[in-house]
């Protein structure tokens, strides 16, 4: 598939908040998680991956803490704070609508 | 809100558990590459390989790691730690630098805030009294003074909620243990501390009921300093006895501390005392200036108003008596400053003015020292920005050294500041007036002097910050600059020779007064200095007729002249040379002489007993002198100088010839007996004038003030105290103040004393920006033309050539200004003449030469540096940077 492009930019956010709202997960499992339930379509560019992690904590929608991963390694573990269930239902709902538009832009004329 | 609470706790702990966050981070990569590697192993790649490759897809780890630390937002406090600690570490490794750029700024801002507190404390000071806004200066028909009558009617009529009254024009005799001492009191109504609600520190004011004139009232209130100094801070100092003028008056308050007396410009008398007869004789006389007015208005009422009110009153009395005042002259309030002295502002704003360019000055040369020390680190910043730091990284950077400046410059400002206040505090005065320059570094001037600071190194810093950046981007690491033309006439270079030529001609000048003072030690004034004494006498002068007052100096004189080591003593009304030195007087006069026109002439006046000429010293030419038979009744006689013959008396001889001279209310026919030298009568350094003295015995002038010269073999420091105890014996009321004639000479040389400090600091103050400025400049030409001088040094040019070139441009600024300044310089003491001793050209060779060579010395110093760096230019290096 191509280049993962701009739009998932501006939707790593959503992406990631959903990703961690089923389990705590840590930075690699959330980005082979992404990629799995999109069947490889979507592939978050790892150097950007970080940064957005550390912006949703600082924003105060995810929590770390420490866990253990699959293998038994200790590693930092990202939950969804209740803010961040908050602003989940909002970039949710922003999506929706977002994608419903462009949906009708693109499909206009059609039959 | 629980999330604000977490983010906090999220950006502190960023912040102070920086290496616990780092190495979560650090942690946090290493096991996402750990499992990327492992899934790369199991498509098939060897371990090595299956690192690289997870490396790879990663990305650059640093540069993730610092994009995960910004996002923790605590970036910029880190990077500002991180500045402040590298620009004190860097600005201390030049110190150079630090010294001229903090002294600079110390300097210019601490020399502003003074001048502007002093300015302020002394033209605009509130009064410290109850409720200043209602009070109001209040003149009549513009004399500054009322009649007591008139005070007394106009408060009665009740226009104002008070109306009170001041005099600080007399002087009163102040006892002291064995010493009487001529002190300013500031003689008030009796309502004054009634109505204008003076704060007290102890007891209170007197009240309009016990102070009236007609009463005579002998209760005071004294000042702070009164209290602290001369009864040493006594606590039960209220009901306490002070001997004033000879009789007791008691102590009813004292005032506080830093008390802003009414009449402003710093005085603070010490003795406040109800206005009656016995401390202003004359009281009762219907045109005596006896008060100046201040009143409190009634609520509700404008000043306006209260002038309208008064001027019919005034117009009233007028009409019944055309010899009262006519018209309200100025009813204004007290805290709009002193009325009709709108210069004031305009001086003041004078002063504003030479401040900040004094300041503006300073900052042009820091940012010209921090321009040129940001050239010669373009390797540096350029190097930080290939690291990716962004141009306002840079500049925060260079910010935040000139903050650092800031913070030195402003204890050197305080420091100057508060060597500067000590000084003025010290000056010692010989002036009779009670000024109290109370400017102590209360908070206010601390923060004039910080905010000036800040913004002056602000101002300083941002723009070399700004150039500094920009230049760093690219081109220095690209090898590439703009050529750099030299240019000969630069506006920097224009900043120097006015400095310099403004310095030259401060330093000129205050040398100048400096050989003044030391030439006058030993330069003689046409009498002696070295062996006489003078006792300033003031009487009281309710207790004396004309008769009584020669009859106690003639017992002075001869108590005087028993002591011992005393040749011999004389009394005058005025001394030569000091505060009270006679009169001078212009007039038409004749000599009686057929065929003689009157002519006008002007010469300086004194009224002088027998033997006074050979006690000062002032040899006699011609004729006698005074004699005790020169008496009033005996025939007039006069003795006048050399110069009065010369001018005046051409050709004639003048011992017994007659003169027309003016008298009490006519002309009088007096006989010259006697010609002496000439003297020095009211400066130091004036033009010669013809000279008139009178036989005291004959016209007994009505001044309070006398004095008594004596000769004494030895040294005459030792005969003050017995001078003063015998005639204090006689008159214990009489304030007695004995010195000797040099020690009397300071006010004659008070012009001098005070031109040689301010001229020679404000000149000092030049210098060092100057040197600063050229500095700046010198050391920013070789940075730019480091190349220049390598390739010159390649191709063979010697140091003395290198040099040469370097300093050229800089040798001739410094040689212009410092002709410009000399000139203007000659021209400015031209018209100091007055006030220099005899021998002393205003064009001294002396203090025009040391200052060119000052000047000379300061400016090889100042290039001294960049100069040793420009020759120890290997030219390799310097092709290299090519």
């Amino acid at each position: 598939m191509g280049k993962p492009s701009d739009l998932l930019q501006g939707t790593l956010d959503l992406l990631i908040l959903k990703t961690v709202s089923l389990e705590p997960k840590h930075g690699w499992a959330i980005a082979k998680r992404i990629q799995q339930v999109s069947q490889d379509a979507l592939q978050v560019t790892q150097g950007s991956l970080y940064p957005a992690l550390h912006r949703l904590e600082e924003q105060g929608w995810l929590k770390a803490k420490t866990g253990t991963t699959e293998t038994g390694r200790e590693a930092k573990l990202y939950a969804l704070t209740a803010a961040g269930r908050k602003q989940l239902a909002r970039e949710l709902e922003t999506w929706d609508r977002l994608s419903g538009a462009i949906g009708l832009v693109v499909r206009d004329g059609e039959a | 809100m629980p999330r604000l609470l977490d983010r906090l706790v999220f950006r502190l702990r960023s912040l102070f558990r920086r290496r616990r966050v780092d190495a979560s981070l650090a942690a946090e990569i290493a096991l996402h590459l750990e499992e990327s590697a492992r899934e790369h192993v199991a498509r098939g790649l060897s371990p090595a390989e299956a690192r690289l490759a997870a490396r790879r897809e990663f990305g650059a780890v640093a540069l993730v790691e610092d994009q995960c630390r910004d996002a923790r937002r605590v970036t910029f406090v880190q990077n500002l730690y991180q500045d402040l600690r590298y620009g004190l570490r860097a600005l201390v490794a030049q110190p150079l630098l630090l010294v001229a750029a903090t002294g600079s700024i110390g300097a210019g801002a601490g020399a502003t805030a003074l001048v502007i507190t002093l300015a302020s404390e002394l033209l605009f000071a509130r009064p410290t009294v109850r409720d200043a806004e209602a009070l109001v200066n209040v003149t009549l028909d513009g004399n500054s003074h009322v009649s007591y009558r008139d005070w007394r009617a106009l408060d009665e009529r009740g226009i104002f909620a008070g109306l009170a009254g001041y005099h600080i024009e007399g002087s009163v005799n102040l006892r002291q243990g064995d010493r009487t001492e001529a002190v300013v009191p500031l003689l008030a109504t009796a309502n004054f501390f009634d109505v204008l609600g003076v704060p007290m520190a102890m007891g209170r004011g007197f009240t309009a009921a016990e102070a009236a004139a007609e009463r005579e009232p002998r209760v005071l209130v004294v000042s702070d300093r009164f209290w602290r100094r001369r009864m040493g801070a006594d606590p039960n100092a209220v009901g306490r006895a002070v001997v004033v003028n000879g009789e007791t008056f008691t102590i009813l308050g004292v005032l506080p501390a830093r008390l802003k007396a009414i009449p402003g410009f710093g005085l603070s008398p010490e003795v406040y005392l109800p206005l009656s007869r016995s401390v202003l004789p004359g009281l009762d006389h219907p045109h005596a200036a006896a008060a100046q007015l201040v009143g409190r208005l009634k609520p509700g009422t404008t000043p306006e108003q209260a002038a309208a009110a008064l001027d019919v009153v005034v117009q009233e009395r007028h009409a019944a008596d055309p010899d009262r005042p006519q018209h309200v002259g100025l009813v204004s309030r007290v805290t709009d400053g002193i009325p009709g002295l709108g210069s004031l502002w305009r001086f003041f704003a004078v002063l504003v003015v030479v401040g900040g360019l004094v300041l503006g000055i300073a900052c042009a040369n820091v940012a010209g020292l921090l321009l040129a020390r940001n050239t010669v680190r373009q390797k540096e910043l350029a190097m930080r920005a290939a690291l990716g730091a962004s141009r306002g990284r840079l500049i925060q950077q260079l910010v935040v050294e000139a903050l650092w400046l800031a913070l030195a410059g402003t204890a050197s400002g305080l420091a100057f500041m508060g060597l500067a206040m000590a000084a003025i505090a010290s000056l010692p005065l010989p002036l009779p007036l009670p000024l109290e320059l109370g400017v102590s570094l209360d908070w206010r001037l601390f923060a004039l002097t910080v905010s000036l600071v800040v913004a002056a190194t602000l101002a300083s810093g941002v723009l070399p910050a700004l150039a500094g950046s920009r230049s760093a981007l690219s081109p220095a690491l690209k090898q590439w600059e703009r050529p750099y033309v030299h240019r000969r006439l630069t506006l920097r270079g224009l900043l120097v020779i006015g400095q310099v030529t403004l310095s030259v001609g401060l330093v000129v000048t205050a040398l100048l007064f400096v050989r003044n003072l030391s030439l006058a030690r030993t330069s003689s004034p046409g009498f002696d200095t070295t062996h006489t004494t003078v006792a300033q006498i003031g009487l009281v002068e309710a207790r004396y007729t004309p008769e009584t007052r020669v009859a106690f100096l003639q017992a002075a004189v001869d108590r005087v002249a028993a002591l011992p080591g005393v040749e011999r003593a004389a009394f005058a009304f005025g001394m030569p040379l000091t505060v009270r030195h006679g009169r001078t007087s212009g007039a038409q006069i004749t000599i009686v002489a057929p065929g003689a026109r009157p002519f006008q002439a002007s010469w300086a006046e004194n009224y002088v007993s027998p033997g006074w000429f050979d006690t000062l010293g002032i040899a006699r030419r011609m004729g006698r002198d005074f004699m005790p038979s020169d008496t009033v009744g005996a025939p007039r006689v006069v003795v006048v100088n050399e110069t009065f013959v010369s001018r005046h008396l051409a050709g004639r001889s003048p011992i017994g010839l007659h003169l027309m001279l003016p008298g009490p209310g006519h002309d009088d026919d007096y006989e010259i007996v006697g010609v002496v030298a000439d003297s020095r009568h009211r400066a130091i350094g004036e033009a010669q004038m013809a000279a008139i003295y009178y036989a005291y015995l004959q016209r007994p002038s009505d001044g309070r003030v006398l004095h008594l010269v004596a000769r004494v073999a030895g040294d005459p420091a030792a005969a003050l105290r017995p001078m003063n105890a015998a005639i204090g014996g006689l008159d214990p009321t009489a304030a007695v103040d004995a010195q000797t004639v040099s020690q009397s000479l300071a006010f004659a040389f008070l012009p001098s004393q005070v031109g040689a400090a301010l001229l020679g600091g404000l000149g000092l103050l030049g210098l060092t920006l100057a040197t600063a400025g050229l500095f700046a400049m010198v050391s920013y030409s070789v940075t730019r033309r480091t190349k220049e001088i390598g390739v010159r040094l390649a191709l063979g040019a010697s140091s003395r050539a290198v040099v040469r070139l370097v300093v050229g441009d800089a040798a001739v600024l410094v040689a212009t200004g410092l002709f410009a300044g000399l000139a203007i310089a000659g021209l400015v003491t031209q018209t100091l003449g007055a006030l220099l001793v005899d021998g002393l050209s205003p064009h001294d060779p002396l203090a025009f030469v040391g200052t060119a060579l000052l000047f000379g010395v300061v400016a090889v110093l100042a290039t001294l540096p960049p100069v040793r760096r420009a020759i120890g230019v290997g030219p390799l290096v310097a092709l290299r940077t090519e």
